[in-house]
């Protein structure tokens, strides 16, 4: 798949999935990971990466800052000041952003969530178009690629970029060669998500607002789990593709991880980088619920009933599948909680829960 | 004959492909001025003989010496000013005019970065004109007849203005015409120019008719050196060519060996085809 | 064609011109369209700038004049950074590649050769596929691992077919290139097996393979120029060992040629062309394959008019080609080549099929 973080951070081997809600699932046998190890091992020991540095304005290659508080009484500035982005590069901003582009969906929504919406000056692409205040941004990006001109042209001081290439690395690298500041995000689990939402409240100066929608999320979380603790856990399955195979989730992915937030035992394909779901496998699992992430592309609970082999599952036979909307459930943005809130509804209807907390009102400002 | 105005000469040549050699321990001597043929059975070594005359083959015994000179201290260019090849046929990958090919016989003269200069391509019109091509310039090579692009080739060499030349089969694909044209030609360039020529050729009635000299190829030795009727008489017909002179048509084979109405072969064209 | 051979035997008599090659028309059509290219692209863009401004823009950056300043800093960017980069690059890449096209015909006296014939594309996209999966961000001056694995991939594969090629038997060039075909098909083998565990990095394998100059930049500029240029002028100093291969390896011999000194030079020089080509641009068809014939349709085999002109026409088509992919919304320039390529190649096909046989 495409390049994960580099060593130098955790050695989480999640799996890597695209952050926009498409049926890409990635199909990555072992081998791959063997292959991968000769050959860094061959290129002398993992080499750790250079961190490009943006050129300032006068051209020269500054080292990068780092904060300093102040030994004053007044609040030490935000700006300028340098972040780690989830590849491991460090960023500097000089300034608060005040032009920012957004080349995810998820980030789109976290900027308007904190309240940095006004600031948004182009934005890619969105399948799902969230949130609604963000209509009139213009689109900077598609899934083909993304218009460093136009992005230029906008005055960006800051870019906020998909990684695993999400946003394609040519792009990156010209948009980091002309100076223009570039956060690369990519969440491969809740936690990361989280992550993402406060690395991007430091980016543009709204950590507090950050902080806060984190906090209520992560308050959510907990309340689902506080609800679904003594509930039994049935045995679900979580289709995210069905062509030209099944697919469904791989081991320590969003979705698992989701799913088991929700209270439930997500069936998975027991790789952590192969999507592809044997009906072999799946009889053998026998999941009591079926939740249609593909339901957006028109599969239905009947053509899934009346597939061959599938008719002896206990959630065929309870006619216990149902379409989600796969977006909420893994964007990687404010509505995750939304997300797990659909999921709950989905795997335990017997439990009411109140709406999700709604982020706190300082950010709600959009 | 002395030594010294011999144009060609192999002592002891000896050479192959690979570990196998084809042609063994061959002695020729060509003075200047020559005109010879090479004839053989099929595998009897004539191709080999050629490229190891023209240095595209190292011998693996022996010496060759061009003029004196030992073929293996000259350069290509050296060599490509000394000799010229006429293959029996070559492919052209891209249409070429008839003056842009002839053209390519200057090129062991070309100066590398600045190509050819007038004299060059006077060198070249001339050589059209002396092989009577001259209505064909500015035609595509590739769509004339077989025996006008052998013509083609023949002009090539002799723009090449090179003392030897040599033809490897030239009379292959052209119809009788064209092959008295170019023994004509052959002649003249031999008569008018001293060209040295040695023609390898399968047509043994030909040779017989058109060439004074006849060297003998069997396995890669030379079995036979001399003029036709010596070199082509009957037995070596029987023992070289495995074949009973009865069926052939008329020629030095045809009377037994030293009978009183031997005659000399006629060595001018037996048309009066004008080119 | 009768009716020409008629109508050239009549002209012959009446003593009229024939059809002559024509140099220096084509020379200058391949300039005009140069300067028309350099102009459309540093004009056009998703980002209108007023043409008034880009001119200002180059004469300030070029000349060093100080206009009076009409137009953004990012204006400047634009044409400046990111459109004037991308054009030249498109440039030499068409130029490099119109270059190694016209070698790898004349060398493997095939028609139907192209830069990409003896495994380097093959090699390169490997290459390419390789660093995409490799987990490591290597940047050395500007250049990433994609470029140089490709670079290396190109070379490498040239490298490994030639020394395979020896031991075949045929003559050298059936064998160079029937090698090239077999080896460039096992490293595609590679490739797809790479492709399929690419997963989401797949585009950018893809994108790799289809070409674009989307990654243009001065730094590529300054690596790519000076190994195209200088390789260019040398093989254009061996036109006459190119010529002479024109009746075969031994003619070419024969007419004084050290074919094999000259065959491992000028195939080195090709490759090394392609190579930096590839890799700062992917793999962009059709450019190699047809421009040089093109240009001898008008100006005969000589490769000392055929390597000049055929790099000047390369040149322009490229970029005008580059300057359409990304105006219809940034298709891969590649996809335009061949567009505009495959009808002519086929046309090419019906050519040959008349055989030429000499």
């Amino acid at each position: 798949m495409s390049p994960r973080p580099p060593l130098s951070l955790e050695p989480d081997v999640s799996a890597t999935r695209p952050s926009r809600p498409t049926l890409a699932v990635s199909r990555r046998p072992v081998i791959l990971a063997v292959l991968i190890a000769i050959i860094v091992a061959a290129c002398g020991g993992g080499a750790t990466p250079r961190p490009s540095v943006p050129p300032d304005a006068t051209g020269s290659l500054l080292p990068p800052l780092t904060v300093t508080a102040p030994p004053s009484a007044s609040p030490s500035p935000a700006f300028p000041t340098s972040l780690t982005d989830d590849e491991g590069t460090t960023v500097a901003l000089k300034a608060e952003p005040r032009r920012v582009v957004s080349l995810t969906p998820a980030e789109t929504e976290i900027l308007f969530a904190i309240g940095a919406g006004p600031r948004v000056v182009g934005k890619v692409e969105d399948i799902a178009n969230f949130p609604p205040a963000a209509k009139g941004v213009p689109i900077v990006g598609t899934f083909n690629g993304v218009d460093v001109e136009k992005i230029v042209a906008a005055g960006a001081d800051l870019v906020i970029a998909g990684g695993s290439g999400g946003t394609p690395t040519d792009a990156i690298t010209k948009l980091r060669s002309l100076g223009v500041p570039v956060l690369v995000v990519y969440a491969s689990d809740v936690k990361g998500a989280l992550h993402d939402i406060e690395l991007t409240g430091s980016a543009v100066g709204h950590q507090a607002e950050a902080t806060a929608l984190t906090a209520s999320m992560q308050a959510g979380f907990d309340q689902v789990a506080q609800a679904t603790a003594g509930a039994s856990k049935p045995r679900v399955f979580y289709e995210t593709g069905d062509q030209p195979a099944i697919y469904g989730i791989a081991d320590n992915s969003v979705y698992a991880q989701m799913i088991g937030l929700a209270g439930a035992t997500p069936i998975t394909t027991g790789s952590a980088t192969n999507w592809e779901m044997s009906t072999e496998k799946l009889v053998a699992a026998d999941p009591q619920l079926i939740i249609l992430g593909d339901s957006a592309y028109g599969v239905t609970a009947d053509a899934v009933a009346k597939r061959p082999g599938w008719a002896d599952l206990a959630a065929v036979k309870a006619r216990a599948i149902k379409p989600i909307d796969d977006i909420v459930v893994t964007r990687p943005g404010p509505r995750l909680v939304d997300g797990l809130w659909l999921l709950v509804a989905a795997i335990h209807p017997e439990i009411v829960l109140p709406s999700p907390p709604a982020p706190s009102p300082a950010a709600s400002g959009g | 004959m002395s030594g010294d105005d011999a144009v060609l000469e192999l002592a002891g040549v000896s050479g192959g492909y690979g570990r196998r050699d084809v042609v063994h321990d061959v002695d020729l001597r060509v003075r200047a001025g020559e005109r010879l043929a090479i004839v053989g059975p099929n595998g009897a070594g004539k191709s080999t003989l050629l490229r190891l005359v023209t240095g595209l083959l190292a011998p693996t015994a022996g010496e060759i010496r061009v003029g004196g000179t030992r073929l293996a201290s000259l350069s290509r260019d050296a060599i490509a000013r000394r000799i010229a090849v006429v293959p029996q046929l070559a492919s052209l990958p891209f249409s070429a005019r008839v003056e842009e090919v002839v053209a390519l016989g200057r090129l062991p003269y070309e100066d590398p970065l600045r190509g050819p200069g007038p004299a060059d391509r006077a060198i070249v019109s001339a050589a059209i004109d002396r092989v009577g091509l001259g209505r064909l310039i500015g035609r595509d090579a590739r769509e004339l007849s077989l025996g006008e692009r052998q013509l083609v080739l023949l002009a090539v060499a002799v723009a090449q203005a090179a003392a030897i030349v040599i033809l490897d089969e030239p009379t292959v694909h052209l119809d009788i015409r064209h092959q008295v044209e170019v023994m004509d030609l052959l002649a003249d360039l031999n008569e008018r120019d001293g060209r040295t020529i040695i023609a390898v050729l399968h047509d043994l009635h030909l040779a017989a008719r058109t060439l004074p000299r006849i060297v003998v190829l069997d396995g890669g030795r030379v079995v036979a050196d001399g003029p036709p009727a010596e070199a082509l008489d009957a037995d070596r017909i029987r023992d070289v060519f495995g074949v009973d002179p009865a069926v052939m048509p008329e020629g030095p084979w045809s009377h037994a060996p030293g009978a009183a109405g031997a005659q000399s072969p006629d060595i001018t064209s037996t048309t009066g085809a004008a080119r | 064609m009768a009716t020409r051979r008629d109508a050239m035997a009549v002209q012959a008599v009446i003593g009229l011109p024939l059809p002559r090659r024509r140099p220096t028309v084509v020379a200058v059509a391949g300039i005009v369209g140069l300067v028309v290219a350099l102009l459309a692209g540093v004009g056009l863009g998703s980002v209108a700038v007023a043409p008034g401004d880009t001119i200002g823009i180059l004469a300030h950056r070029l000349l060093g004049l100080n206009l009076a300043q009409t137009w953004t800093p990012q204006a400047e960017t634009i044409v400046w950074d990111l459109r004037l980069p991308r054009v030249l690059e498109a440039m030499v890449v068409g130029a490099g590649l119109a270059v190694a096209g016209t070698t790898f015909q004349g060398l493997l006296r095939n028609p139907l050769a192209d830069p990409y014939v003896l495994g380097t594309a093959s090699g390169a996209a490997l290459g390419a596929a390789i660093a995409v999966l490799i987990p490591i961000r290597i940047v050395f001056l500007e250049f990433g691992l994609l470029q140089g694995l490709a670079f290396v991939g190109a070379l490498g594969s040239v490298t490994v077919v030639y020394r395979l090629a020896r031991v075949g038997g045929g003559t050298q060039m059936t064998s160079l290139l029937l090698t090239g075909y077999a080896f460039g098909s096992l490293l595609a083998a590679g490739l797809a097996m790479a492709m399929y565990l690419s997963g989401a990095a797949l585009r950018q394998i893809f994108a790799y393979l289809l070409g674009s100059f989307e990654s243009a930049s001065w730094a590529n500029l300054g690596g790519l120029l000076p190994i195209v240029l200088i390789a260019s002028l040398l093989v254009l100093a061996r036109a006459r060992s190119l010529n002479g291969l024109l009746l075969g390896e031994d003619a070419a011999a024969h007419l004084g040629i050290d074919v094999r000194r000259e065959r491992a030079i000028l195939l080195a020089l090709a490759s090394l062309i392609t190579a930096a080509c590839v890799a700062v641009s992917g793999l962009i068809g059709f450019i190699g394959l047809v421009i040089p014939h093109v240009v001898r349709l008008v100006v005969g085999p000589n490769a000392r008019f055929v390597l000049p002109l055929s790099a000047l026409i390369g040149a322009g088509l490229l970029a005008v080609a580059d300057i359409f992919a990304r105006s219809v919304g940034e298709i891969p320039v590649g996809v335009v080549t061949a567009a505009i390529g495959a009808p002519f190649f086929l046309f090419l096909l019906r050519r040959t099929q008349r055989g030429y046989e000499l």
